[in-house]
């Protein structure tokens, strides 16, 4: 592994009468060389905190830190080689822009004709060319950013830090900038670890992602497993959307689980796991596993349905439970619409199943 | 988990003595940053803490040693006791009197310049400025011209045979003294003022005086009161106006001031000292941790753009005029102080001359120009030093890092009479223990960075310490330039054998070590050729000014020499940090015994009467401005900028320089205006440490007024206020040549 965070704990002392708070627990990561990782979670769940670590901004309280096999736990960041863009973009208004790239290049006293080399090969890989002569206001929020990025790749370092990068971008731009990113990441294949609070960034851009809540790990896979095969809870509801069912086992071979959801028995084939029978279990079904029509296994009433032309959401009340399906191929179905009854069916190869 | 430990509390008092440890650890990672945090530290002890704490315990010991509450006794005594109590209450009252007008004063001025488009908008706010760049009197001294017993308006315009000496007179002049102070906060206050809200009370239906008196002055509440305060402070602490003006009537301040110069009685002024230094610290402290904190509108905020403009005509003529009135009360009082040094003698004969300025050009010319020489050199020391405080104080993060904010601030809050006795206690005989906590502390820091061995650590400590006081012992005989020639030479060797090791930069800096010890006694034979010559010439301007010339020369080498070994103790404490393995522990061992045989050499500490501690008192007093200006400026900028700077490879040093330094320069100047500013006027806290060699033109004037007189007097107050008008105007243009394009300083930061 290139980049270890073992068993990592940050509390932070008591300060202003605040008492002391626990902000990391115990959080073990492993990064291959190479690979983007992303912190994903709700603000203060420790995503930054940890990402500081690793920048050597704060220091953990207990646990280890080991680059490339060494430990570098009380390491001041100016020792890491690692290099860092931050969310406020942190770009030196006193300078311009070739000097703001060049500015890592000049604290290492790398010679004259060499830092002009490198900082217009990097500002050419960013699409920044001609642009050196400017200062930093007289560029676009996108092109700031992308001035944060080439400072951070010029150094060529061992890890790249992104915290929330792309946060103060519109939509638009973030989205561009998103497959931006990936690209030169790719492309140059720096050990990455990204911090964001949006799940559809995670998804898009990582290897793996780290899903943290609380100071905890939920949840280490690819973009996939977190999505089809939600660990926890709460990683099923931040990630996506999800209707949480409680069940009962009826009888509970892996492969073929019986159980009674709603008064009605549902057969779910692709379960692993075996359950005792009369266990409980929580179903998670993502909205498009429930399929709306007029015929299927569970009675319900439309309370709310939105039509949003390539779909169509809808909120149906089962059993006094509000469920939200997705119909997403509205041409071929009907649209039904608020106080209708209708049926709800589960696609019972798609659903997960949590114990309790 | 693991076993519960035996005692919570222990264990709680343990891990908050490990996590001090690994703050100090992660600072020394860094040892710029050390550095600048000892240096800090050690200067808030010698000048701040340590005068401070010698006038409070100073009260309750007769000069014998005793412990005697003689002089607070005479408060409740049957003969002292009613004058006593009379002094107290007057100067409480003179207090309350002074702070409340003033604060109103200052509010009506504020409110027409933000408010009331008041014509002439920028040289109302000009002419309200220039109370802060005259000395303290100076107002005093034109109020008694104007309206005293020979006053141009009273006697000669009105034939009055008005008396403006009392109380009456010294609230006047001390309102128009220090309103400005409560113009400048209220008027950031209102600046900042969300519009908004003002148009959301009258898109309610409130009409202009509901909103004034609901929304308006409950939301300037805090303003007001930390106005009030701060005046109240300013007013009690204040020396020369009633020094001037309040003619039978006894204040606190002048009470203290004639118990030191009268009576020579440091006992009677440092009991007394308490007395005003107990409602001033209280004030200080209610300001800092309650008033500060019940502020509802940020002030580090940019101001608004939307512009308010106040409806009513009543309310906007009534600022209006009391802003003109004033304007013209301030113009004519100052108009009244340059017109009164060309006048032959006021009141009586009018007549233009010259004699005054003569007078104070050839005379007065030693006092001018040590004023302006001292106040030029701790300029840029207090203003860096603030700039290095602000820094410490937002950026980092360690244990004591409120006592830094409060003891940089405390300094200027006290009232100055206070600090300078604290400064003559303290400085006027050896402080050996003082200067052993110091080295103590120094030699530390210095072996942590000399070896990381634990075993080499103490060796170097003790055998640098024990050689240290051994060459003390073998020097004794020698006088302090001969030491400097021999320390110098073991520099010089240093120097040769680094280089030797193809050290060129260790080389440089340890020559560079003896070149400077040599100047110590070699910088006399360029002084004295040029004092001699000065004597040749006819005595005048010119004669006067090149003999002080040559005293100035040697202020930077002839550093007294416990400074000198602390100076010395830092850099080589850096030195030694790249030391090669093989010669840390004997290097070691020389460059920790040079600087601790200096710390003894003479009376360590001793002071009084070098112009050093005129500087450090000049420090101390305009250190909050600095810090102010560079807290404020630092907390607009984004800490990640720095952060950027560091994990692109740099180190504090090197990210202090290059970032934050340029981002803060525009408060750096308004800290280096402010403390000059401050310095050439300041009076209180240096008026004890004047002497026949470094004399300071306020203190002269009030010392040897009956030489001076009042037109002599005027003539040095325009003298001082044209000194610094002009280093202003000089700081202006370089901070405009700098900055280009990024805005004007803004002189009201530090205030």
């Amino acid at each position: 592994m290139y980049l270890t965070l073992d068993k990592i704990t940050k509390i932070f002392p008591p300060r202003g009468g605040a008492t002391e708070v626990n902000a990391v627990k115990e959080v073990s990561i492993e990064i291959k060389r190479g690979e983007l990782v992303t912190l994903l979670g709700p603000s203060g769940c420790g995503k930054t905190t940890t990402l500081r670590m690793i920048a050597g901004f704060d220091f953990p309280t207990s646990g280890q830190i080991i680059l490339d096999g060494k430990e570098i736990n009380m390491l001041p960041p100016n020792k890491r080689d690692m290099s860092m863009v931050f969310q406020s973009y942190a770009i030196f208004p006193h300078l311009n822009i070739f000097e703001n790239v060049a500015y890592g290049l000049n604290v290492q006293r790398v010679a004259k004709s060499e830092v002009e080399r490198r900082v217009s090969a990097v500002l050419r890989l960013v699409e920044l060319s001609g642009y050196e002569k400017r200062a930093p206001n007289q560029l676009s929020g996108g092109q700031q950013q992308r001035v944060a990025l080439a400072r951070a790749l010029v150094m060529e370092p061992k890890v790249l830090l992104m915290d929330e990068p792309l946060s103060n971008l519109d939509a638009k731009l973030r989205e561009s900038m998103r497959t931006e990113i990936r690209r030169i990441q790719r492309g140059l294949g720096i050990t990455s670890v990204y911090v964001t609070h949006d799940q559809i960034e995670a998804m898009t851009l990582s290897d793996r992602v780290v899903v943290m809540n609380k100071g905890l790990i939920e949840q280490i896979g690819s973009p996939m497993e977190v999505y089809r095969l939600p660990r926890t809870r709460f990683v099923a509801d931040f990630i996506g959307r999800a209707n949480f069912i409680e069940a009962v086992v009826i009888s509970g071979k892996p492969g073929d689980l019986l159980v009674r959801v709603y008064g009605q028995i549902v057969h779910l084939s692709k379960v692993k796991e075996s359950y005792a029978e009369g266990a409980r279990l929580t179903l998670i079904a993502r909205p498009e596993m429930l399929r709306v029509a007029a015929k299927g296994d569970l009675p319900g009433v439309v309370r709310r349905a939105s039509y949003l032309g390539n779909l169509v959401d809808y909120d149906v009340e089962v059993g006094g439970q509000l469920l939200t399906a997705v119909d997403t191929d509205p041409r071929h179905t009907a649209i039904y619409a608020e106080g209708e009854t209708v049926y709800i069916s589960l696609l019972a190869d798609c659903i997960h199943v949590l114990p309790g | 988990m693991t076993e519960a430990p035996v005692h919570p509390s222990a264990n709680r008092r343990f891990s908050g003595l490990l996590r001090r440890y690994r703050e100090f650890a992660l600072i020394s990672r860094d040892p710029a940053l050390l550095m600048s945090l000892l240096f800090c530290g050690i200067f808030l002890l010698l000048f701040v803490f340590f005068p401070l704490a010698r006038v409070i315990s100073n009260g309750f010991f007769s000069p014998e040693g005793a412990f005697d509450l003689k002089y607070f006794g005479r408060y409740f005594d049957s003969y002292y006791g009613r004058l006593m109590r009379e002094i107290f209450w007057n100067t409480i009252q003179m207090g309350v009197f002074s702070s409340v007008l003033g604060t109103l004063l200052g509010f009506l001025f504020a409110y027409a310049v933000t408010r009331c488009q008041i014509p002439g908008q920028r040289w109302v706010h000009l002419i309200a400025m220039i109370p802060t760049v005259s000395p303290p009197f100076a107002i005093a001294l034109s109020t008694i011209l104007l309206f005293g017993r020979n006053g141009l308006i009273t006697k000669r315009l009105l034939g009055l045979d008005y008396n403006v000496y009392g109380m009456h007179g010294l609230v006047f002049v001390q309102v128009i003294t220090f309103f400005t102070v409560s113009y400048l906060i209220l008027r950031s206050m209102l600046e900042r003022l969300n519009p908004a809200l003002e148009e959301a009370a009258e898109s309610l239906g409130a009409g202009r005086y509901h909103i004034f008196f609901t929304v308006i002055l409950p939301l300037l509440i805090p303003g007001l009161a930390g106005s009030v305060l701060l005046l109240f402070v300013e007013a009690l602490a204040d020396l020369g106006n009633p020094m001037f003006i309040a003619g039978n009537l006894t204040v606190l301040s002048t009470q203290i001031y004639l118990a030191v110069i009268g009576e020579y009685d440091y006992q009677k002024a440092s009991a007394l000292a308490l007395v005003l230094l107990i409602p001033t610290l209280v004030v200080f402290l209610v300001q800092r941790y309650y008033v500060s904190r019940r502020s509802y509108i940020s002030v580090t905020g940019k101001p608004t753009s939307g512009a308010v403009v106040e409806k009513s005509q009543l309310i906007r003529w009534v600022c209006i005029g009391v802003t003109y009135i004033t304007c013209v009360m301030v113009i004519l009082l100052y108009a009244t102080v340059i017109y009164s040094s060309f006048s032959t003698a006021w009141g009586v004969d009018f007549t233009p001359t010259l004699r005054w300025w003569n007078d104070a050009l050839t005379r007065g010319v030693e006092a001018i120009l040590d004023t302006t020489f001292l106040s030029v050199v701790a300029t840029p020391i207090a203003a860096l030093t603030g700039m290095v405080a602000a820094f410490l104080i937002v950026r980092k993060q360690f244990s004591g890092k409120e006592i830094l904010d409060f003891g940089s601030n405390l300094g200027g809050a006290v009232p100055g009479t206070i600090l300078g006795i604290g400064f003559v206690l303290a400085f006027n005989k050896g402080q050996e223990v003082l200067a052993t906590i110091v080295y103590a502390v120094l030699a530390l820091f210095f072996i942590f960075f000399a070896s990381p061995s634990r075993r080499e650590q103490v060796l170097i400590l003790l055998l640098g310490t024990g050689v240290g006081l051994g060459l003390h012992f073998l020097l004794l005989g020698l006088d302090m330039a001969a030491v400097a020639y021999i320390f110098g030479g073991v520099y010089l060797g240093l120097a040769l054998f680094s280089l030797a090791r193809r050290q060129k930069n260790r080389a440089s800096i340890l020559a560079a070590i003896a070149v400077y010890l040599a100047l110590f006694d070699l910088v006399e034979y360029i002084a004295r050729p040029i004092a001699a010559a000065s004597l040749d010439l006819e005595r005048g301007f010119l004669s006067n000014a090149i003999y002080q010339f040559a005293d100035y020369l040697k202020t930077p080498f002839q550093l007294s020499s416990t400074l000198l070994g602390m100076t010395l103790l830092m850099i080589s404490a850096l030195l030694a940090r790249t030391e090669d393995a093989r010669w840390r522990l004997p290097l070691g061992i020389i460059t920790l015994a040079l600087p601790c045989a200096l710390f003894y050499q003479d009376m360590p500490l001793a002071l009084t009467g070098t112009p050093y501690i005129i500087l450090a008192a000049y420090v101390v007093r305009s250190l909050p401005a600095s810090v102010r200006a560079g807290v404020a400026a630092l907390q607009q900028i984004d800490p990640s900028i720095e952060e950027a700077s560091q994990i692109l490879g740099a180190d504090a040093q090197y990210t202090f320089r290059k970032v934050t330094l340029p981002l803060i320069l525009p408060a750096l100047l308004t800290g280096l205006i402010f403390s000059f500013t401050r310095h050439m006027t300041s009076l209180s806290a240096i008026i004890f440490l004047v002497t026949a060699r470094w004399r300071i033109v306020t203190a002269s004037i009030m010392s040897d007024f009956e030489q001076v007189g009042l037109m002599g007097a005027s003539a040095y107050s325009t003298i001082i206020i044209v000194l610094v008008l002009i280093a202003i105007g000089l700081l202006n243009l370089i901070t405009r040549r700098m900055l280009r394009g990024r805005g004007d300083v803004d002189i009201s930061i530090g205030a």
